[in-house]
């Protein structure tokens, strides 16, 4: 019998259906057979980040994730990046060390002062 | 302008004018850029100040212009040069899979312990933060900052810098899968991250 080239879902894979007899192998073929690959689905992924999905592709996205945890992992880690990347700006003074001089500080100060309202 | 709105502006120069700073810089580059933008953004909330009713934090308020004139800042550039090549970035990590496709589960992303609520404590993930948009490269970064943290909507996005649908998400994309990588590789997998 040939060898499968790859095997989507190898042993110790934490995915929810991970070959573990012979009906989730059935199912885990089957998913990955009929769902966007990996490399497919994180493009996917990301441009629902910007606009909804259509009805099918949320669905296979779901059934990806069974056999594919981490396809998931990286979804959550794409909302967790927007997350974090909102709270950025108000959290700017402790990203860097980049001089705010007391030149500056005044410069500003005094065109505020010579500016008409 | 009045002594009153004068001794306002004052106090936020002070008070927030660090954090605003390092803010624009990060976004423009450009130090004589930045200061501009953060005047614009004083004399702004200075003229608007009647509206701010509290409702935020007065930094809050005063980032939010500030996003405002950076957006504005980035409609004139995109007027003046083209966004529309996409800049190379790496090969879209191609190491990471297989060459049927599914990850290679050895470099595939790793689980990330910390929830947000615990990093904006620290200042070390933001800096972080800061270094992994610093390797993008600038049209790339200009895209995902706008998106990402400015919260711009994507029609918004393309139509400042004029860009199509699929050339945005293709940047999107590139930026997100990098910056993934680089937080990865630089905070979640070391043991200030807490996950190694």
């Amino acid at each position: 019998m040939p060898e499968e080239p790859y095997n989507p879902s190898p042993i110790g894979n934490p995915s929810v259906l991970a070959r573990r007899n012979w009906w989730q192998t059935i199912l885990v073929k089957f998913i990955g057979k009929h769902t966007p690959k990996c490399r497919e689905m994180v493009r996917i992924l990301s441009q629902s980040m910007d606009e909804p999905l259509p009805l099918i592709m949320r669905i296979k996205k779901r059934l990806h994730f069974l056999i594919c945890c981490w396809c998931q992992r990286y979804e959550e880690q794409l909302r967790y990046m927007r997350r974090t990347a909102r709270q950025f700006p108000e959290h700017a003074d402790e990203a860097s060390d980049v001089p705010f001089s007391i030149e500056m500080r005044e410069r500003i100060k005094r065109k505020l002062a010579e500016t008409p309202r | 302008m009045s002594a009153t709105d004068l001794q306002a502006a004052s106090r936020w120069v002070d008070d927030h004018g660090e954090c605003l700073y390092r803010y624009a810089l990060v976004r423009v580059r450009k130090p004589e850029v930045a200061e501009d933008l953060m005047q614009e953004t004083f004399l702004a909330a200075v003229r608007g100040y009647e509206k701010f009713g509290g409702r935020s934090s007065e930094r809050s308020w005063l980032v939010g212009i500030l996003k405002n004139k950076i957006v504005d800042h980035f409609r004139k550039v995109g007027r003046e040069k083209s966004f529309t090549d996409i800049e190379f970035l790496s090969d879209e990590f191609s190491e990471k899979f297989v060459p049927i496709g599914f990850w290679n589960h050895d470099l595939g992303p790793h689980e990330w312990k910390p929830e947000p609520d615990e990093v904006v404590h620290r200042a070390e993930f933001w800096q972080v933060m800061r270094d992994c948009l610093s390797k993008l490269p600038e049209k790339i970064r200009a895209v995902f900052t706008m998106r990402e943290m400015d919260g711009v909507p994507s029609k918004e996005v393309c139509a400042i810098l004029s860009i199509s649908d699929s050339n945005l998400w293709v940047m999107l994309h590139r930026a997100r899968m990098a910056l993934r990588e680089c937080l990865e590789m630089n905070w979640f997998d070391t043991p200030a991250g807490g996950t190694a």
